[in-house]
């Protein structure tokens, strides 16, 4: 009893104490790494929207799940507007984490902005929009850039509806500024990429066989399994399979060379959507409805004067 | 309803002869001018661009990105009166005949004068096979147009299947 109980603990003692330290070690070295995946794309590109219009967060998130947005159909300039971006899913699922094990999804948002559109600060927002925006951090994509911004990843369950608190912009304090009608992209994600910025695959993709061959071996681990594959030419490659996906292949299987060895263990997946908001001068609709008086007016004045004909004719019986 | 009414004047050879031909309706009924022409057109005319300004101000038209030679749209659709034949177009297999079948949309159209007189009526009750390829024509067309804006593995079913 005794001799068996010590190693565990000191095995648990020396896995937790190179935990801490992989912990601490990134925390020195990649400050932003444990708050946010987006930062990988932040690096790797320059703007979130490649210039075929894909948000390149689906570079990494392959799988494909809607997203939804909301925003107004027109704003009025300097006034804070909420853009609703949904990332719906079904709760109950869980992911493979980054140690294998189940847990729950996290979700994260990008927004892309027309020009002069930013992030309402705080002391415009209204508390209907400051309940709502509660504990959210919005990043701006580039740290010197407004328009873009990110967020995530945060916990999914209670993030289904991520509010985007927006100011829009003034043509009559900023020249380059004009009203019309602009487009707003937005990218919606729920779940774990299956793609490394390196791009070696995560434990939360589908493995597949490199060459055609049969399964010599299956070994399974606490850190995942190796599948043996013999080659038709005798070669011998062995496939590493981290901890996460499910082996579906069994020893003695023939396979064809890229046939999935594990099930695809991704739940979540990425969607983007664009849509569109009209900066509305408030003169034009004062006009506009100035207009629309004028026109009823006119209508209702040449209805009229047509009666008013009818009877001259119906007495004059000149018609 | 028009309370200045004109009866038509059946005594008048001339309209009788037109009435038996299914013209001559003008004759009678309510009198274009000044009643219709001179009110109720300038209330239609200017409805219409009230309408249409209300639009222009209320939802303008968007100035699209700059075209890009290099980078295609991962989604490309044509105008929408367009999506029936780019459906055509993507569907079938070959470009070759995509592109057959594309020409011969307007060729079909171009027989329709040619060969709409062999049955001698208009109504289109009495040309039972006219009056369906049209409305299987029109049918059709909307299926592929709907088709056209969903994925392809869907645009055939149309996600209903």
């Amino acid at each position: 009893m005794k001799r068996s109980f010590l190693p565990i603990i000191t095995r648990t003692g020396l896995s937790f104490l190179s935990a801490l330290l992989i912990c601490l070690g990134g925390i020195v070295a990649l400050p932003n790494v444990a708050q946010a995946y987006p930062i990988y794309a932040q690096q790797a590109y320059d703007s979130p929207r490649e210039p075929t219009g894909r948000i390149v967060c689906a570079n990494c998130h392959l799988g494909s799940k809607p997203t939804k947005v909301e925003v107004p159909q027109a704003v009025l300039p300097d006034s804070v507007f909420k853009a609703v971006v949904e990332i719906p899913y079904d709760t109950d699922v869980q992911q493979v984490l980054g140690n294998g094990d189940p847990g729950p999804l996290n979700v994260g948002a990008v927004i892309d902005l027309p020009e002069g559109f930013k992030l309402a600060p705080a002391d415009r927002l209204s508390e209907e929009l400051k309940e709502e925006t509660a504990g959210l951090f919005f990043q701006p994509y580039k740290a010197d850039e407004e328009g873009t911004y990110v967020i995530g990843p945060i916990p999914g369950a209670d993030h289904q509806e991520i509010v985007f608190p927006i100011l829009s912009p003034d043509p009559k304090t900023d020249p380059n500024i004009h009203f019309g009608k602009y487009s707003v992209h937005v990218g919606g994600n729920r779940g774990r990429g299956q793609v490394q910025p390196t791009g070696d695959k995560t434990n939360n993709a589908i493995y597949t066989a490199s060459v055609a061959g049969k399964i010599a071996d299956i070994s399974t681990g606490d850190s995942g399994a190796t599948v043996t594959i013999t080659a038709a030419d005798g070669d011998t490659i062995t496939e590493t399979i981290p901890k996460g996906p499910q082996v579906v292949v069994s020893k003695g299987d023939a396979v064809e060379a890229g046939a999935p060895l594990t099930n695809d263990p991704n739940v979540g997946g990425f969607g983007q959507k664009d849509t569109e908001i009209v900066l509305q001068n408030p003169t034009r609709i004062k006009w506009l409805m100035a207009f629309f008086a004028a026109i009823m007016i006119s209508q209702a004045m040449l209805v009229l004067k047509k009666k008013q004909v009818e009877k001259v004719q119906a007495a004059e019986m000149n018609f | 309803m028009a309370k200045v009414l004109k009866k038509p004047d059946l005594s008048d050879p001339k309209l009788k002869a037109k009435l038996k031909q299914g013209m001559g309706h003008n004759y009678y009924g309510e009198p274009a001018w000044p009643n219709d022409l001179l009110y109720i057109f300038p209330v239609v005319i200017m409805a219409t661009f009230a309408l249409c300004i209300g639009l222009a101000v209320l939802d303008p038209a968007m100035l699209g990105e700059p075209a890009n030679p290099f980078a295609t749209p991962l989604e490309i659709l044509p105008e929408w009166y367009l999506y029936p034949v780019f459906q055509i177009l993507r569907i079938v297999p070959s470009k070759l005949l995509g592109v057959l079948l594309q020409t011969a949309v307007p060729l079909g159209l171009m027989l329709v004068p040619f060969i709409e007189n062999v049955n001698k009526f208009q109504n289109p009750f009495r040309r039972p096979v006219a009056t369906s390829v049209f409305l299987f024509g029109t049918a059709f067309a909307l299926y592929l147009g709907i088709g056209a804006t969903l994925p392809i593995d869907k645009s055939l079913t149309l996600g209903l299947f």
